[in-house]
């Protein structure tokens, strides 16, 4: 069984949930409620490297939220 | 045997291969019967049944059958010329009974009829049950008889002539095997595995379910798509497989027919001709239920016409031993047309009963309803398992006939209770609470409790409590709070558990580093992780970046006040990634308390209890050590930096009497095993075995704890009895376990999937600090909404629905186009007896890949016999080391993770103990040598060691067979692997007899037709065996009757011509190929001769260096000279004339060589028959034959009698061919001239 998300040379999509966390994801899988495509479907490594360019703050966005109000 | 016999028939590929099966059947337990129950109403008349049942017997030849192996190992069927039919009348209130109790009643496959007629009255009416043996009839074959036998009760003489089975037989040996072989090597290329179901074979005799369903949705898709209905039954069917195999590339058998179309009356043919052949289909989870269809369909058509290849050509072609354990029959054979009045006889249901070796076999009939059944055998498909089966087929047949044209990925053969528990959400766990505040209650509410003891220091829960706020108030005056990362590198110790309390007071989180650590790893992970401050102690800290605080500062009341939130970072922990960097893993607050909660709840710990610091600061154990503590107000005895485990920590358990631990197994299999006193254990980190649970779970809470790094330390707990298999057990509140296939769907219990853990609100952590690429791949969408964490750890529910933890999903590894998980293996090997632990490896050698395991053994070393034997108990063949490799200790990482790269490759298992002595054990050394391509076998070396397959088995119980004329059941080789073990079982077995039978098969594998090669004067034709490098397909020597055993020796050639003749006949169908040297020459030719005046082809006459003798009247010599003119000719040089046969038997012996074996009965009987055969071929007056001749001549002719091949002239019709071969007449079977003369042969082949 290879994992969806190990095969290099897969579609692949990246996805964003309303927190802003980033998540790869294969595009033979429907995408889950939830979460948005913001990038692909494109190669494993460009979706990765979008992800590294976008996702520079890891906190969730409520969290974000919540330490720049306190 | 019943009677006189009518005739001797070879077996077809398909009787060959059920035979095989059926005769290594327990008795009762062959499971090849089939049968027919009719119902009858009306008046019987049971004399008239009776001639009727004797009528098909009467009509069909093959059901006068039965079954003998020929001392060669060659089956025949032997046809009685007459017999009459069993017959039996009985009375009965259960028929099921009784036709289950006809089932089961085996049949002797060596004294037919193979079937028994029952007429049973029962009650109202009367019921026919006719049982047959499967080798005498298929599904097909049943109405057939039913509608003849009931023809003959009618008294009707007008059926049409029977066509014979043996037609049959005659056209299959006709068919181009050659190109059908290529034609499914092709189809089944590059198929990495067998797809199976089951976890073994099974032994029982199968179960059957059935059911029906509504056809009609399945015959409109079949009929849109333009498939038949069993290529819709079959595509479903590999769907299925697929999902429950986790395969894409997915095989099972499928019985056809097997009735060739253009072999006329076919229909109306009694015997077995079913076949079943693979189907291969490739499931592509994007494409739908139609394409897959349309695609099956195709595959299909490409092979028709080839697919009479028995199946185990098929897999010899596609080089694989075993492809599939599951097959699917529809049976579309018509109902027996015989329902309806019979005179005064009404003829109700009829029920067909067949069954087949495989552990699942789903059988189909068409018409209004879809008709299933569901065969399998349940010591290895229990009923349930066969029941949920079941159900997913037919989940998934509904699914495509409503939604055909959906992505198959979406199509669903869950459970109800499997889904449900999918889109259940994870219990909810304790509030989530951060570390600050929970440390913080602990000393609210047990300041008088002992926090910590180390080396007989105490610290009360105030104390540890007021010195923390003393260092978070300096830590918060130099502005660490939320998300700022404070290093900590202290060994385990008041000081480090200070420093982390600290850290959590003031808000901030915790970077752990073991100073244990290389200096190089320790710069690299600060250098990454960047932390805002550290604490340490000067020597550990100096010549690092950074500012290092020391960790002792004034004691404080109170804390600082801590901004932090669930949410926020509660530590960083560095682990090994695969890629060989470390990884800073990032782990909320969120999940802390809910993992103490569950834990106290779970452990038994209470205030006053004293707990273990153990886990190195670095590992996310220590974390729970510390929270653990505070959480239940019990003291952390602190085991000093310099324990690793071993009596020095049994000792510190001991005298702290420490009543919970947490311990990894190998930790724990390192303490000696004497009474640690400890109540709870707490197990994790690497997978427990079996055996750990049973030696220590006794008498105390024994907890296996799973949990990556990626998580809130642990996930997964299940509390574990002694005689518990082990398990994952169930998800801790907050979080939530899938195990997902490669699809991302949920897998049925009892699959193995990947494990994903859910909750992140809870469980699992944030990501990878300063790497968001491998966070995104690793932290994913979570299908039900929400992320999860990929753990990469193969699991699968048990019965329980309890998660088994089968090994790490990376640990993928192939061997010999097998896909094998390493980690599988290894947790099997760890569980057995006397292995504290274990590893797997695949070593590549001169043989390819080899599967090694490697053993940490508890005591003494296991022998390889019983860790093969256990494993052979749980996992696929292919999954069994080939060897096991003794180690002090396994090669660990840094981290403690197995280090497969440093597990060494073994040394080749040459000549362990002594060298063979006995002739059988020099005769199977060199065997072995020959077949594994090694140069020398000791007589202690294992064949399996030395990397012999199961394959290799198979082929050296045939080598054995054929040269050493010795069984050596496959069975045998597994029990007793070595060369010695093997001699001492064989000779238990009574003496091995050295091959003497009238038929030496000197090789019985291979395409096309055999090559008969006749005895010579000698009377044995072992002199042929070199020929078998140069030629290729089946060879068999015919060698004198009267050798084996003593017997009438023919009076002419002629009659042992004819008696050759006959033997060939029952061994092959022609055209025939015949070769044979000197006297064997003359012989050749009167066979072939003789073979024409039967009406049979003879593709071959070949001839070394044969004359006429009567032609030139030569003598072949004097009779009379003894038995020493006897050895000459076998290729010895006797010291004198005088030599008895008992010499002879010593001469051969101390020789070594082939005739070793031979005892001076053997001599005194071989020079009997030589003797004759001198006398016969003197006498013999060669016949006309009306073909053409090869003729090898031996050009070196000197002193010997003149001869050419004009001296055959008179007595060949046709061509003769001569081909010179530069030797002596004695030379002729020598390697050179073998050679030329095999050429020669295998050119004509070619040509043929």
């Amino acid at each position: 069984m290879t994992n969806p998300f190990e095969d290099p040379d897969g579609s692949y999509y990246v996805l964003v949930n309303e927190e802003g966390q980033h998540s790869l994801w294969p595009n033979f899988v429907d995408v889950p409620e939830g979460w948005t495509v913001v990038h692909g479907e494109d190669t494993r490594d460009a979706c990765l490297e979008y992800v590294e360019r976008n996702w520079t703050d890891m906190r969730p966005n409520s969290l974000i939220q919540a330490m720049e109000d306190s | 045997m019943t009677g006189e016999l009518a005739d001797i028939w070879p077996l077809s590929p398909l009787q060959e291969g059920m035979y095989f099966h059926a005769e290594g059947s327990a008795p009762g337990a062959d499971v090849y019967t089939s049968q027919l129950v009719v119902h009858l109403e009306g008046r019987v008349d049971p004399s008239a049944m009776r001639a009727a049942a004797d009528a098909v017997l009467a009509r069909h030849p093959g059901l006068r059958a039965s079954f003998r192996r020929r001392k060669t190992g060659q089956p025949v069927q032997l046809i009685a010329r007459e017999c009459r039919a069993p017959w039996r009348e009985t009375e009965t209130a259960d028929l099921t009974a009784l036709a289950e109790a006809e089932r089961e009643t085996g049949f002797v496959l060596g004294s037919g009829p193979l079937l028994r007629f029952v007429l049973a009255r029962t009650g109202p009416g009367h019921a026919l049950v006719l049982t047959c043996h499967h080798l005498l009839v298929d599904g097909w074959s049943m109405p057939v008889l039913a509608e003849e036998f009931f023809g003959h009760y009618l008294g009707a003489d007008r059926l049409p002539p029977a066509p014979s089975y043996k037609k049959f037989l005659a056209w299959h040996a006709n068919q181009d095997t050659a190109a059908a072989r290529t034609v499914w090597r092709e189809h089944l290329a590059g198929l990495d595995g067998p797809t199976l179901l089951a976890p073994g074979s099974g032994t029982q005799r199968p179960r059957q379910l059935t059911r029906t369903l509504d056809a009609a949705p399945f015959t409109e898709l079949a009929r849109c798509a333009g498939v038949t209905l069993a290529t819709v039954l079959q595509t479903a069917w590999a769907v299925l497989l697929g999902r429950l195999t986790g395969r894409t590339d997915v095989v099972f058998g499928s019985v056809n027919s097997g009735r060739p179309a253009e072999l006329a009356g076919v229909e109306r043919m009694v015997g077995l001709f079913v076949n079943t052949v693979p189907v291969r289909v490739r499931i592509r989870e994007a494409e739908s239920f139609t394409a897959l269809l349309a695609r099956v369909h195709r595959d299909r058509n490409s092979l028709l016409g080839r697919d009479f290849l028995g199946l185990a050509d098929i897999q010899q072609a596609a080089g694989a031993e075993r492809l599939f354990d599951t097959i699917t029959a529809f049976e579309n054979y018509p109902a027996p047309k015989v329902t309806g009045s019979l005179g005064e006889l009404r003829v109700g249901a009829v029920e067909l009963t067949d069954a087949a070796h495989y552990p699942v076999t789903l059988v189909a009939a068409g018409g209004e309803r879809l008709w299933l059944r569901l065969d399998h055998r349940p010591d290895v498909v229990p009923d349930a398992a066969a029941g949920a089966l079941f159900d997913r087929l037919e989940r998934l047949l509904q699914a495509v006939a409503s939604r055909p044209g959906e992505p198959l990925a979406r199509l669903d053969i869950l459970a109800p209770a499997e889904r449900e528990r999918v889109h259940t959400p994870p219990r909810a766990g304790a509030e989530p609470r951060t570390l600050g505040a929970l440390l913080g209650e602990a000393a609210r509410r047990h300041p008088e409790m002992p926090a910590v003891r180390e080396n007989g220091t105490e610290l009360r829960y105030a104390e540890l409590d007021a010195l923390a706020n003393g260092l978070a108030h300096e830590l918060a005056t130099r502005g660490a709070g939320p998300e700022d990362l404070i290093a900590v590198l202290l060994p385990r110790g008041i000081a480090q558990l200070t420093a982390v309390w600290a850290i959590a007071k003031a808000g901030a989180a915790v970077l752990p580093i073991d100073p244990e650590l290389p200096r190089e790893r320790v710069r690299g992970i600060l250098a990454e992780a960047r932390p805002v401050l550290g604490i340490s102690e000067a020597e550990l800290a100096s010549g690092l970046d950074g500012i290092w605080l020391d960790a002792v500062f004034p004691a404080r009341p109170e804390g600082p006040l801590s901004l932090a939130r669930a949410e926020n970072t509660a530590y960083a922990i560095y682990t090994s990634g695969s890629t060989g960097v470390p990884k800073g893993v990032l782990v909320t607050h969120s999940g802390l308390a809910a993992l103490a909660e569950h834990i106290r709840a779970h452990a038994g710990i209470r205030a006053g209890s004293r707990t273990l610091a153990f886990a190195s600061p670095s590992f996310d154990a220590s974390v729970l050590e510390l929270l653990l503590a505070a959480h239940t107000g019990s003291t952390m005895v602190i085991a000093g930096p310099e324990l690793y485990g071993g009596p020095g920590l049994a000792e510190l358990l001991k005298r702290e009497r420490v009543d919970a631990a947490f311990l990894t197994p190998s930790a724990l299999s390192s303490l000696p095993a004497t009474d640690l006193g400890i109540g709870t254990l707490l197990l994790g980190g690497e997978p427990l075995s079996a055996d750990a649970v049973r030696r220590w779970a006794g008498g105390r809470r024994l907890l296996n704890v799973y949990g990556p790094t990626e998580t809130t330390v642990f996930s997964l707990t299940a509390t574990l009895a002694e005689k518990d298999p082990v398990h994952l057990g169930e998800p801790i509140p907050g979080t939530g376990a899938l195990v997902l296939d490669g699809a991302l769907r949920p897998v049925p219990d009892g699959v193995t999937g990947e494990l994903y853990l859910t909750g992140e609100r809870a469980g699992i952590g944030r990501g990878y600090l300063g790497r968001p690429g491998l966070t995104a791949s690793r932290f994913v969408a979570c299908p039900s909404g929400g992320r999860m964490y990929r753990t990469g750890d193969l699991v699968r529910r048990d019965d329980a629905g309890r998660l088994e933890y089968l090994g790490r999903a990376d640990g993928q590894v192939k061997l010999r186009g097998h896909r094998i998980e390493l980690g599988e293996i290894e947790v099997v090997l760890a569980e057995q007896d006397g292995v504290a632990a274990a590893a797997c490896a695949i070593h590549e050698g001169a043989h390819g890949g080899q599967l090694i395991g490697y053993v940490v053994p508890e005591d003494r070393m296991p022998g390889s016999e019983r860790l093969r034997g256990g494993l052979e108990r749980r996992l696929p063949y292919y999954m069994v080391p080939a060897m096991f490799v003794e180690l002090d200790r396994l090669p660990r990482t840094v981290q403690g993770k197995l280090d497969r790269e440093r597990l060494p490759a073994p040394g080749r298992a040459v000549a362990k103990g002594r060298a063979p002595r006995s002739p059988l054990e020099h005769r199977l050394a060199a065997l072995f040598a020959e077949l594994l391509g090694i140069e020398e076998v000791g007589a202690e070396d294992g064949f399996f060691e030395l990397g012999g397959t199961s394959l290799l088995a198979t082929r050296l119980a045939a080598r054995a067979r054929a040269e050493l004329g010795i069984e050596v059941p496959i069975r045998a080789l597994f029990e007793a692997s070595t060369v010695a073990l093997l001699a001492a079982r064989l000779d238990e077995q009574g003496e091995t007899e050295p091959p003497l039978e009238p038929v030496l098969e000197l090789r019985t594998d291979g395409a096309g037709e055999p090559l008969f090669c006749v005895h010579p004067a000698v009377a044995l034709s072992w002199c042929y065996s070199g020929l078998l490098g140069h030629v290729d397909g089946p060879v068999y020597g015919l060698q004198a009757r009267g050798i084996a055993e003593q017997e009438p020796l023919p009076g002419t050639l002629a009659e042992a011509a004819h008696d050759y003749a006959e033997r060939m006949r029952v061994l092959a169908s022609g055209p025939y190929r015949l070769l044979g040297w000197s006297v064997g020459g003359l012989l050749a030719h009167a066979i072939a001769t003789r073979l024409r005046e039967l009406g049979e082809r003879v593709e071959l006459l070949a001839l070394m260096d044969a004359y006429p003798m009567r032609a030139h009247g030569a003598a072949l010599g004097d009779p009379d000279v003894g038995i020493a003119r006897l050895a000459r000719d076998m290729g010895f040089t006797p010291a004198g004339e005088e030599l008895d046969a008992a010499g002879a038997a010593r001469m051969l012996t101390e020789a070594g060589g082939v005739f070793a074996g031979l005892r001076a009965e053997h001599i005194e009987r071989m020079y009997a028959a030589y003797l004759n055969l001198n006398h016969i071929a003197r006498t013999h007056e060669p016949p006309y034959y009306d073909g053409d001749m090869l003729l090898f001549t031996a050009t070196r002719r000197a002193g010997e009698v003149p001869a050419s091949y004009t001296d055959w002239k008179p007595y060949v019709a046709g061509d003769i061919e001569v081909c010179e071969v530069d030797c002596a007449h004695a030379e002729m079977t020598e390697q050179g001239p073998l050679a030329v003369i095999g050429a020669r042969l295998a050119q004509r082949k070619g040509r043929a």
